[in-house]
């Protein structure tokens, strides 16, 4: 008898132990890609960690912003991350807080562009990338943004859609060749437009460059640094541009909801995220560049990232509000002059 | 077989119920969104859609190329379909098998295999140049032609298959006994196998015709958003500019459409009875 009283107390005590540890848990949405590695590099070791469940949703950004938005009076998520402006939409909405810097033992150990991107300290940014050209070096060159249009390329050349998050800072910098940087970027859509039959397509997925530059179709394209890893395996004669008017990019940032329920796990996760051995690994796979700046990786890891406070100071990023504030009407002259 | 009419409707009810709920409802819910503005009912939305070029283009492309894969496959369905009926069973089946197959594979990968062999470097354009039809390698990828032939591919089995039960059904002699009244092939086709699987047709036309309005992955993936047709520009509209709205007036074209091809191709079967 007592026995078997013992034995239920204890199965009794173990299950719900294991209730306990089931109810610590911290819901987070992210970006599809590279779920395999983050998994683990940083999930597995911070669920280790923390003794808690990580829920993981993905999805692309605007589904994601959507799901937020729906959820914000009884928020599911606590804590996501996405691009500066989407960010800057959240917050805009009031689906975000504001983030307390000092709760974060690796803030201070980021580079400056990342410590406060969207404004307010509404998020704080945790990876960048340079969107420059890449292209076959046996077959063209590329010195300029402009060169996009040579006669070499005509039939050979893809370009990202408005839509994505290369479109705008790709036509800014074609903006800037031919001497017009206006944030309407009506000059650079011009261009495009009396362009288009030359131009391949117009892709929407980083994934459909690299087939279409594998199979020969394109010989240069537009591309976020996230991308090129795929690019110089490929066997060929792939080069990254560094045109004379620079290079562009973009940065994905760390939000928590507002009244999210798990907030503190949520910092833990932010700052194990942000620290120095976890940039390192990510920057390692190839995943993510560090926006940690304590991080050293060996050249060839450098070579793949938007890597080194040089390369990171040089960016020419457009701002949030500026991509927020007018993207409707860059999608508007998009598709009037180069959507037909 | 019911004892009265109030108790096989009161069987009905909980289907009918549970259909009303989970599909007519919400269907309702979002359409009628496309038909509100700033909380009123209103016809403007849709004015202000066909208002724009962009649109109207999308529109008429994805009215043109269903239209013309319907009539291909019509006319490719037709022969392959008699071919097939006209053979000894056991090659009968191995063929009908054949025809099924394409649709056992999924839809993205039968288009990224298009990818392939349409691309520059891919089987269509070695042949072309390697014959000399072609001096260099012609561009198919992101232009209405592939995505053409990606519809074509994927909705023609569905042409066969309802042309071989068309077939299979018409009275064996009827083509025999036309033959030997003297009338060539073409009158047969035309007086006899086209009234008499007629039916045929029309399911045939309304899946095909149906089916290329409705298809996602083979214009996003073979046109891009260079060649868009309305369902890609309704995922734009969506996943892009969160506007549900326009995918509303979207999702209504396509439903419109969809069933003035069904109502206009049983017309057309009926008209040629009456005759």
């Amino acid at each position: 008898m007592l026995k078997t009283f013992l034995a239920s107390t204890v199965a009794l005590a173990a299950l719900t132990g294991a209730a306990a540890a089931q109810d610590k848990k911290l819901v987070i949405s992210v970006y599809g890609f590279a779920q395999d590695e983050f998994k683990e590099i940083v999930y597995d070791p911070f669920e280790a960690q923390c003794g808690c469940d990580l829920v993981v949703e993905t999805g692309n950004s605007v589904e994601r912003l959507a799901k937020l938005e729906a959820r914000k009076d009884d928020p599911e998520i606590d804590m996501a991350v996405m691009s500066t402006h989407d960010a800057l939409a959240a917050a805009r909405a009031g689906i975000t807080q504001k983030i307390d810097v000092s709760r974060l033992s690796n803030y201070d150990k980021l580079y400056d562009i990342a410590k406060d991107p969207v404004g307010d300290n509404m998020g704080v940014g945790y990876t960048f990338y340079a969107t420059s050209i890449a292209y076959r070096a046996d077959e063209v060159t590329i010195e300029s943004w402009e060169d996009l249009f040579q006669d070499k390329l005509k039939g050979r050349v893809a370009f990202p859609n408005v839509t994505t998050n290369q479109g705008p800072p790709a036509l800014y910098m074609l903006g800037q060749a031919i001497g017009d940087d206006a944030a309407s970027l009506e000059a650079p859509i011009n261009k495009v437009a009396e362009n288009k039959d030359d131009i391949v397509t117009f892709y929407v997925r980083s994934s459909q460059v690299a087939q279409l530059m594998q199979q020969e179709e394109i010989l240069a394209a537009p591309i976020g640094r996230f991308a090129w890893g795929a690019y110089s395996k490929m066997g060929l004669d792939m080069a990254w541009a560094e045109p004379k008017e620079g290079q562009t990019g973009g940065m994905n940032v760390m939000i928590l909801t507002k009244g999210a329920k798990n907030e503190d796990l949520a910092y833990d996760f932010m700052d194990f995220w942000l620290s120095t051995e976890i940039q390192t690994k990510l920057a390692e796979a190839l995943v993510d560049s560090p926006a940690n700046a304590e991080v050293e990786v060996a050249d060839e890891i450098a070579e793949n990232l938007t890597y080194g406070a040089e390369t990171v100071k040089n960016l020419k990023l457009l701002p949030p509000d500026v991509i927020l504030d007018n993207r409707d009407q860059w999608l508007d002259l998009w598709n009037e002059k180069v959507g037909q | 077989m019911f004892q009265n009419r109030m108790e096989a409707l009161a069987l009905a009810l909980p289907a009918a119920l549970f259909a009303a709920f989970v599909f007519l409802v919400p269907v309702f819910i979002l359409l009628s969104e496309g038909f509100r503005a700033e909380g009123a009912w209103t016809l403007a939305p849709y004015v202000d859609f066909f208002d724009s070029e962009l649109n109207r283009t999308v529109f008429w492309r994805t009215l043109k190329l269903g239209a013309i894969v319907t009539a291909v496959s019509a006319v490719i369905g037709y022969a392959t379909a008699w071919s097939i009926v006209t053979l000894p069973p056991t090659a009968r089946g191995r063929m009908i098998g054949l025809v099924v197959m394409p649709l056992m594979i999924s839809p993205v990968a039968r288009t990224y295999a298009w990818i392939v062999i349409l691309g520059r470097t891919g089987f269509v354009n070695q042949t072309l140049v390697g014959l000399g039809i072609a001096d260099s390698p012609i561009r198919f990828l992101f232009t209405e032609t592939a995505v053409f032939i990606g519809l074509l591919q994927l909705f023609l089995p569905l042409m066969i298959l309802s042309l071989i039960s068309a077939l299979e059904n018409m009275p064996k002699d009827a083509v025999p006994a036309a033959r030997v009244l003297g009338a060539n092939w073409l009158q047969v086709f035309f007086k006899v196998i086209l009234p008499l699987t007629k039916e045929g047709l029309v399911i045939g036309g309304t899946l095909v015709f149906t089916g290329s309005l409705t298809a996602y992955i083979t214009p996003a993936i073979l046109g891009g958003s260079k060649v868009l047709m309305l369902e890609t520009l309704l995922y734009q509209r969506v996943t892009v500019a969160n506007d549900f709205a326009s995918a509303s007036i979207i999702a209504m074209i396509l439903m419109v459409m969809s069933f003035s091809a069904n109502l206009l191709l049983k017309r057309l079967a009926t008209a040629r009875n009456k005759r």
